[in-house]
């Protein structure tokens, strides 16, 4: 049984994901596919499941982000976790999935206008939340101190 | 020849912060652009320099019509942070609020459909009856918009005759099957403002990832409080309607359908509701480090709120709110193609649309 198939069987009996906060969190391993938020998105897809949203963390000091992707699939809260070094839009850059997943879209500017975080092979204008300004980073830490 | 319509940012119709361009050949609307963010008020920053008492205040202002909705994903988040589970009479309480919250804001919403099909008379109709329902949340919490109801662990307020209640469910569910529900679906006027009006295909709705009745009126049978049930939904029995046509008469259906469902669920809430406590009194409060993510089913559809604590901490690391309006309105380029000018207010509207919630 592969990993995806787990979740929509019984995802609590399988090593692959871990149940934290009320989501089921992949565990990704060196055997698995899905080592990309693209590659997520892809089997995501053929799965049949919705996506939710991208949240986002600053990780201390100059470690980069976390962008946490949930997807929901008959009622289970799904979780992939991916860290990205950088702290400009120049370095933090990450694979945008709007093409795979047309819900992403406004998640990803919202992203990109509040941490300053480079989805790469889309297009962000105008800004969704700041028209007219420069990208917002208005959650990074360093500009809210 | 093409031209271009600016509706907003100050929309004239729906009186609300945002800005559709449409593209236009004749009166056909061809294709649109939506811009949001014109109130935009960095809540999820102010969120990470409140403590844990006064970010569930902060949190109820996201939305002005679902404020129990948005206190009750947090509270739940925060529950799950700290270890607390809340009594069962509290449960009952949150399936009861959050129930008369969705008649409330359904029943506004019929109004201000009424009101952009030119149905003046039913506009205060709905609003007349959704004054009842505004009594009743005011009889239970003391307030008219922001309850001030949930707290981590349970509810600030008992229901102190859940029986006396149920008559007023019952009023409303008669007034909505004599009167709103006929005028809505065999009107012709309604029928024609609404039926092929404003379509979301089922393959276009499944690609924007689109939740609430604007899933459930394009195919789409998801409602988290049968797939995923929190409070004490898990004890209620009622049925998810759910629409193919994916038009703003289908749409129409869903939530008139939906009130139905409320008055059932509130029904069962109210006379099943168990004695005990309402909060965990005076307990300590411990939060782990982590983080913890809650769902919820509000009456526009899933609200999810991730909260990320470190232990020692009064004040949360992080809150990210994904609000349904956020994921639902992309969809609105889709609904107004092909559609004609006129029809792009009610189209837009029938989204039901919560800027407050979008630009929180």
């Amino acid at each position: 049984m592969t990993v995806l198939e787990n979740v929509t069987v019984n995802p609590a009996a399988s090593e692959d994901w871990t149940l934290d906060g009320g989501v089921l969190w992949f565990k990704r391993g060196e055997h698995d596919q899905l080592r990309s938020e693209r590659e997520v998105a892809s089997a995501m897809n053929a799965l049949g499941a919705r996506f939710i949203t991208i949240t986002a963390y600053q990780l201390p000091g100059a470690e980069g982000f976390r962008l946490e992707y949930h997807w929901d699939i008959e009622g289970r809260l799904l979780g992939f976790a991916f860290n990205i070094a950088g702290s400009t839009p120049d370095t933090a850059r990450i694979e945008s999935i709007v093409d795979l997943c047309e819900a992403a879209d406004w998640i990803e500017r919202e992203v990109h206008e509040g941490f300053g975080i480079n989805f790469t092979g889309r297009e962000y204008e105008p800004l969704l939340l700041r028209e007219g300004d420069t990208p917002g980073m208005n959650l990074r830490e360093e500009v809210k101190k | 020849m093409s031209y271009e319509i600016p509706m907003g940012p100050y929309h004239p119709a729906l009186e609300e912060p945002y800005k559709l361009d449409m593209v236009c050949t004749g009166e056909t609307v061809t294709d649109a652009k939506l811009h949001i963010g014109f109130n935009f008020r960095g809540i999820e920053h102010l969120a990470e320099t409140r403590n844990y008492i006064q970010v569930i205040a902060l949190m109820e202002r996201v939305c002005g019509i679902c404020s129990f909705i948005h206190t009750l994903t947090l509270c739940q988040a925060m529950e799950e942070l700290t270890g607390v589970t809340p009594p069962p009479r509290a449960q009952y309480i949150r399936v009861a609020m959050g129930e008369l919250e969705r008649l409330h804001s359904h029943v506004l919403w019929a109004g201000i459909a009424a009101k952009l099909m030119g149905f003046k008379t039913m506009f205060m109709t709905c609003f007349a009856l959704r004054e009842k329902v505004m009594d009743v949340l005011q009889a239970i919490s003391g307030n008219r918009v922001n309850y001030s109801m949930n707290c981590i662990g349970g509810v600030n307020r008992d229901v102190e005759n859940p029986l006396a209640l149920v008559e007023m469910v019952n009023d409303l569910e008669r007034e909505m099957v004599r009167t709103i529900i006929p005028i809505f679906t065999t009107s012709s006027t309604a029928r024609s403002r609404c039926a092929g009006i404003g379509v979301l295909t089922h393959e276009k709705a499944i690609a924007c990832g689109v939740v609430g009745p604007v899933a459930r009126s394009s195919g789409i049978a998801q409602d988290l409080r049968r797939d995923a049930p929190y409070a004490a939904y898990g004890e209620m029995e009622f049925d998810v309607p759910v629409e193919q046509g994916g038009d703003v008469r289908a749409r129409l259906l869903v939530r008139a359908l939906e009130i139905m469902e409320s008055c059932r669920i509130l029904r069962q809430a109210l006379s099943g509701m168990p004695r005990g406590e309402i909060n965990i009194g005076d307990t300590k409060l411990n939060f782990r480090t982590g983080t913890a993510t809650s769902r919820v089913e509000a009456p526009r559809g899933e609200v999810m709120y991730s909260v990320s604590w470190k232990e020692g901490s009064r004040n949360p690391s992080r809150v990210h709110v994904r609000t349904p309006t956020f994921v639902n309105m992309p969809s609105v380029r889709w609904m107004v193609q092909g559609a004609r000018l006129a029809d792009t207010p009610l189209i837009q509207a029938s989204v039901d649309p919560c800027y407050s919630c979008t630009d929180r």
